[in-house]
């Protein structure tokens, strides 16, 4: 390959710092970890380094990675009938016992299909003989069920160990499949057949020894649960260009609209000690100069005092940030104060989602409005220039004026604080799982209406960067989270037309998709409006 | 200034892959490959205090060949230590050619 005709070669050249590089034996499994996305953010995923490590600390395994190529890699290999190939040994995909995806998002489904392809691999799980084709990732794998040997559902962690020995223990795809639907976590769709019967999805075994209901399964104790300390550090920009040292799983907080509380549930901590001595690990193997204290919520933190104190203190003289993403705004102004002093870099970063204290209670997201303006006057002098808003749209129990209320508030964060104001508004899509898993999508129309209407009260202004969804893009979305079965038929048209990085603005095709549905006899209108009295993720259980 | 520094001049090879990675890249590459060492290193002043190191003229993208760069640190190092301690840190592709003190 002549590197140098590709945007960021970096990319595919697997020579990171810490990359697990083993020779090969006979009987050796090999296994393929795949990122349906750019290396810049699945480099940047905890989960995939978590699983990285793990498997390959298990003899007779050998994991590697790939990531989805950017655009000219992708049309250079199709052209020239090259494979897609691992970074670690660059061997193509097709030559994989088994391929592990993490799926992530749900607007990533064509990129896989393109990954397959473009491995050598085919698309559906009935044609492979040999290859097991794993996912996760996702909370509804049912639109993937076509292409998808086995799912797996919840914290790979606890089950990997078991994975291995079965994969080391049978050869043979089918004897491998058997014996993976015997252990929670683990679904494989052509185990059971799925029919919609009056207005009901019906679920029914085909092997008598799978497991109905589908439990996800999860880690019981953060302290002792596999970490990837000895961290992959690429030698290039990342999006998210820090390691991230995991504080707590889960969030004990109740929001209505959300579905991470639901995937990643019950909330788990990792004790202070052991984040400590995480953190200490992690740098020494990886020389970060940024360490991020990851959670979805790290204000719940029990001991974040104590933690924020003792990591700024281990760091302070080796002069590496530490982030402390996720905060919530009553402890920016309360009892954080101190500690956040002695981080330099505050993100602030806070999901307001809904403009009005009535909207914000009918979705359940407890904040205190009055003490964002007093948090931005105390990341003024913290130093921080910059704050970052997150609100909703199409929100169940919306008015108008909660809509416009966005601008209002704009108006007086900026006179009370003067800070930076990076603005991201985004329509709300129902999500499975979540509390507001029965509410139906607003239609596009309205949506489109209520997006002008938030917009004509934004003010113009050179210090508020402003990004809005997408429409059609957010309908497809919700469109492919509550799919069925019979969705792969249309996922697997938009692919054949072209479709590729449908979650970046300006490679999604609208009417691409447009035509898949069309050409599959349907339309995203049919699929959103299909309202069963169950769905077609009721097999699974998430709690 | 609070500390006293120590320089020493070094000429590293780019080579292999490591003609892909950007002058851009090499500040993080060797900024990092620094901190898993304990030498002392010496930390630029300022409110976000970074890695103190200083280039030569840099390589086209994809081109191989030398570039000189200065490292600096808070105490004397021999440039054996320096060297026993850098070079397992290194990416294959980057290789020490000559240290000269100053």
């Amino acid at each position: 390959m002549d590197w140098i005709n590709f945007k960021k070669p970096q990319r595919y050249l697997g020579n990171e710092h810490n990359v697990i590089k083993k020779s090969y034996f006979p009987g050796q499994v090999r296994i393929c970890l795949c990122f349906p996305d750019l290396y810049e953010l699945g480099m940047s995923n905890v989960g995939m380094k978590i699983i990285y490590g793990q498997l390959n600390s298990f003899e007779g395994i050998y994991c590697e990675r790939v990531f989805m190529p950017d655009e000219d890699l992708y049309l250079y290999l199709t052209e020239k009938k090259k494979k897609l190939f691992s970074l670690e040994t660059k061997t193509p995909l097709c030559d994989f016992e088994i391929l592990g995806f993490n799926f992530g998002y749900e607007l990533n489904f064509t990129n896989f299909l393109a990954m397959l392809s473009s491995g050598g691999v085919e698309l559906r799980a009935l044609e492979r003989k040999d290859t097991i084709v794993l996912g996760g990732g996702i909370a509804n794998p049912e639109g993937l069920a076509e292409f998808v040997d086995v799912f797996f559902l919840g914290e790979f962690e606890v089950q990997a160990e078991k994975f291995a020995e079965i994969i080391k223990r049978y050869k043979d795809k089918e004897e491998r499949l058997r014996a993976l639907a015997e252990i929670d976590g683990f679904y494989i769709p052509k185990f059971y057949d799925v029919y919609i019967k009056g207005n009901r999805f019906v679920f029914e075994k085909k092997y008598k020894h799978a497991k109905l209901p589908i439990r996800k399964v999860f880690v019981k104790d953060l302290d002792n649960s596999f970490f990837p300390v000895n961290w992959l550090t690429p030698h290039t920009a990342i999006v998210h260009d820090r390691a991230q040292i995991e504080i707590a799983r889960g969030c004990p907080n109740e929001c209505s609209f959300c579905q991470a509380r639901c995937l990643y549930f019950p909330y788990r901590e990792r004790g202070v000690e052991r984040v400590l001595d995480l953190a200490k690990g992690v740098y020494k193997s990886s020389g970060y100069e940024n360490l991020s204290l990851l959670s979805l919520s790290a204000s719940n933190y029990s001991n974040i005092e104590k933690l924020v104190e003792e990591i700024t203190a281990y760091f302070k003289d080796k002069c590496v940030g530490v982030s402390l993403p996720s905060l919530r705004i009553e402890d920016v102004v309360g009892r954080l104060y101190k500690s956040l002093r002695r981080i330099k870099k505050v993100s602030a970063t806070f999901a307001v989602e809904a403009a009005t204290e009535t909207l914000r209670e009918r979705i359940n997201k407890k904040i205190d409005l009055n003490k964002l303006f007093e948090a931005a006057r105390v990341l003024k002098s913290l130093n921080s220039r910059h704050i970052k808003l997150y609100f909703m749209f199409g929100l169940p129990y919306e008015e108008d004026s909660d809509l416009l209320a966005i601008g209002d508030f704009l108006r007086t964060l900026k006179a009370e604080s003067r800070l930076k104001i990076n603005l991201s508004i985004n329509a709300f899509i129902p999500k499975p799982f979540s509390s507001f898993e029965d509410v139906d999508m607003e239609s596009a129309q309205k949506l489109l209406k209520k997006k002008e209407l938030i917009l004509s009260n934004i003010p113009r202004d050179r210090d508020v960067k402003l990004s809005i969804s997408n429409i059609r893009k957010s309908i497809l979305e919700a469109v492919t989270s509550y799919a069925d079965r019979s969705f792969s038929k249309v996922i697997y048209r938009a692919f054949c037309l072209g479709a590729r990085f449908d979650s970046y603005d300006e490679r999604f095709n609208y009417s691409v998709w447009r035509e898949a549905f069309k050409q599959s006899g349907t339309s995203m209108e049919d699929y959103l409006q299909r309202k069963k009295d169950n769905f077609s993720f009721s097999h699974i259980e998430m709690k | 200034m609070d500390n006293e520094r120590f320089l020493l001049k070094v000429k590293l090879q780019k080579h292999q892959q490591m003609k892909f990675f950007s002058q851009l890249d090499l500040v993080r590459v060797l900024g990092r490959a620094l901190r898993r060492t304990d030498l002392p290193i010496y930390f630029t002043k300022g409110f976000n205090p970074h890695v103190k190191l200083s280039f030569g003229d840099a390589l086209k993208l994809g081109q191989e060949g030398i570039v000189d760069i200065t490292f600096y640190f808070t105490a004397k190092i021999p440039v054996d230590e320096f060297k026993d301690k850098l070079i397992p840190q290194l990416p294959r592709g980057l290789s020490i050619v000559e240290i000269g003190e100053k």
